[in-house]
Order: structure tokens, then sequence, then C-alpha cells
């Protein structure tokens, strides 16, 4: 069954693009719909909480594609706005509203990466403060988020997306699938390419990111 | 890979699903706020959407003098226009009243209370 979605940016720059619904469970699970329909309804709650629950999740998909966050908030801005304005012609029955927003924001970043081309300094990761942390461990979760994004940033952009939305973004393999557009055996590839290529990059400092200080 | 290559990767998975990145000051507020702007108005029924619908009291006075005047004209039109009432009334075709007395006698209740009749 496939599904036709307006508002995406495509790949291209088609103003429609197709989705394949993933199953019916997919459908069936959705809290954001719901409130999507609210939000339609002039629901000022359920925009405020569309807004905050969806929110860190496309940020933080952007940034760890992009590697800056003041990338990253344009695109979530953009992403969103989307949303907003597609939320009124929404059918039920098609793709799942997160599926959905990150298959925009994966487009838009892509569309940002090869605008900018490759080798783009990396921004350093912003730290959430946790006053119970000590200043040395502090320091080893920052080289380590570091030594991830720069890792990261070394995988061609599909890999990246692919390994970013199963390994940190947690989404099952189906759900990648119609996000890139690409059947459940190209994201097993692109995934699997991708964890070798960070074993190998991350492997090679282990030492020096202080995984030798504690049993991983 | 190697376990210890998987195990040193997992690590680097969890750390980054525990700390996600921090958003920037006033991010959350800057997209709440373009949530609600870009908000459809909410739906109104009954008699606030129907009140809302004909674009409330100032339509609503325009619509009450429209009224009046088109009453007022109907039962006691201008010299230049066919007296339209006591055609109805009379079912005459023609305005042109040959003996206006006798119209008098039963049509003086009926067309503005006689007052055309009367001025005229």
């Amino acid at each position: 069954m496939r599904a036709r979605l307006n508002g995406a940016p495509a790949k291209a720059t088609s103003g429609l693009m197709n989705m394949q619904d993933t199953s019916d469970a997919d459908t069936a699970d959705d809290p954001e719909r719901a409130l999507l329909h609210r939000y339609v309804q002039g629901d000022a709650a359920a925009a405020r909480l569309l807004t905050v629950q969806l929110t860190p999740r496309i940020f933080g998909h952007a940034f760890r594609i992009l590697g800056n966050a003041a990338e990253a908030e344009d695109v979530t801005q953009d992403a969103l706005m989307r949303l907003w304005k597609i939320a009124p012609d929404w059918r039920d029955g098609e793709a799942k509203v997160t599926t959905w927003l990150y298959r925009v924001t994966a487009n838009l970043c892509t569309d940002r990466l090869r605008k900018r081309g490759r080798g783009v300094p990396l921004e350093d990761i912003a730290e959430p403060a946790d006053p119970a942390e000590s200043a040395e461990a502090r320091l080893q979760r920052t080289a380590r988020e570091d030594a991830l994004q720069a890792a990261l940033d070394t995988l061609p952009e599909r890999q990246r997306q692919a390994v970013v939305l199963r390994h940190i973004d947690g989404l099952a393999n189906p759900e990648i699938a119609t996000i890139l557009d690409v059947g459940v055996e190209a994201v097993e590839s692109l995934t699997a390419r991708g964890k070798r290529a960070l074993a190998k990059l991350l492997g090679a400092r282990r030492d020096a990111l202080g995984y030798d200080d504690d049993k991983t | 890979m190697t376990k210890r290559e998987t195990d040193t990767l997992e690590a680097h998975f969890e750390q980054a699903r525990a700390t996600p990145p921090q958003m920037p000051a006033g991010m959350m507020d800057r997209l709440i706020a373009d949530a609600l702007a870009a908000q459809p108005a909410p739906a109104i029924g009954g008699w606030r959407g129907f009140w809302r619908a004909i674009g409330g009291a100032p339509a609503l006075g325009g619509l009450i003098t429209a009224t009046a005047v088109g009453f007022w004209i109907g039962v006691a039109p201008p010299s230049g226009l066919p007296d339209v009432a006591t055609q109805i009334i009379t079912g005459g075709d023609d305005y042109i009243v040959a003996d206006a007395t006798s119209l008098d006698t039963y049509t003086s209740d009926l067309t503005a209370f006689g007052w055309d009749l009367d001025e005229g």
C-alpha cells in the first residue's frame, strides 16, 4: 500500500512524494495524530504539546546529521512549519506523523549537506548541565560525544542518516526504510557499513577516550 | 567487527541516546510561537458561529437598516414605483387604479395602514 503525502521537501524539487506505509500497526500507534487533529481544530494546548514533543527529536536528528546547532534549528523550524501547513490536509491511514516529519527533516538535511559540501568544521556539542557530574567525567563525556560526532561526519550521508535513525533515534528498520525511501535490506546494508566504519574510527581512539578505565 | 569494537561503539550510542544535544536558548519558545501563528482559527458552531458568519454587530446594523428600508418601500412606494402591495392584495396587474376611493375601502388596512392612500 502506498500513500501520497504533500509538503515534504524532496531530494529533488518535487512538492509531492510517495511514502510507503509500513503497516496497519504503524497507523494505530500514532499518538501525534490525535494531537494534530486537535491542532487543526484550533486547540492551542495541542499546538504547544506537539511542539514540545516533536522538537527535541527532530532537532537531535538534525544536529547529529549536520553537526551544527544553528543549522539544526533552521531545519527543525522549517520541518515543523511544513507540518503545520499540511496539518489541515492530513489524511488518516497514511504515514505516522513522526515518520513524515523525520523524512522531511532527513531531506532538508540532505539538501543542506549537498549545498555546503563536505568538510565543514563541526561545532562543539552543547552539554546539558549535570551538577552531579564531576569535571573529569564531564570532560570525558564531552570527548566521547565529540569523537562520535566527528566519526559520524566522516560517513557518507545515507549511511550517517541510517545509523543515526537506527542507533540514536531508535527507530525500526521498516520505518527507516520509509524515511529514506529505500528497502529494508538497503537500510540493513547502510547501517552495517556505517557501523563498521564507526567502529574502526572509534576503536582506534578507545584508549584516548578512556574506555579502558571502565568495563566498556 | 570485533566484540571490543562493537562494545565501544554501543557505549557511544548509549551515551548519545542518554544525552541528546541541548537546544539553543529560546528555540522552543520560538517554535511554539510559530505553531500558534500557523494554527487555524478554532471552529465556532451554534448561534456564535452564525453571529460570526454574518459579520457580527456592524453587519447586523446594516442588515436591520436594509430590512426597514425595504419594508417601507414595499408598503409605501415612492410615486415613481408601482404599488406592489396593492397589486398583490387586489390581484390586479395594473398599478394605475381608476377608482382609488373604492380601493380605499378594503385595502386601507393592509397597505401601510392606509397611509399611502391618505397621502395620495
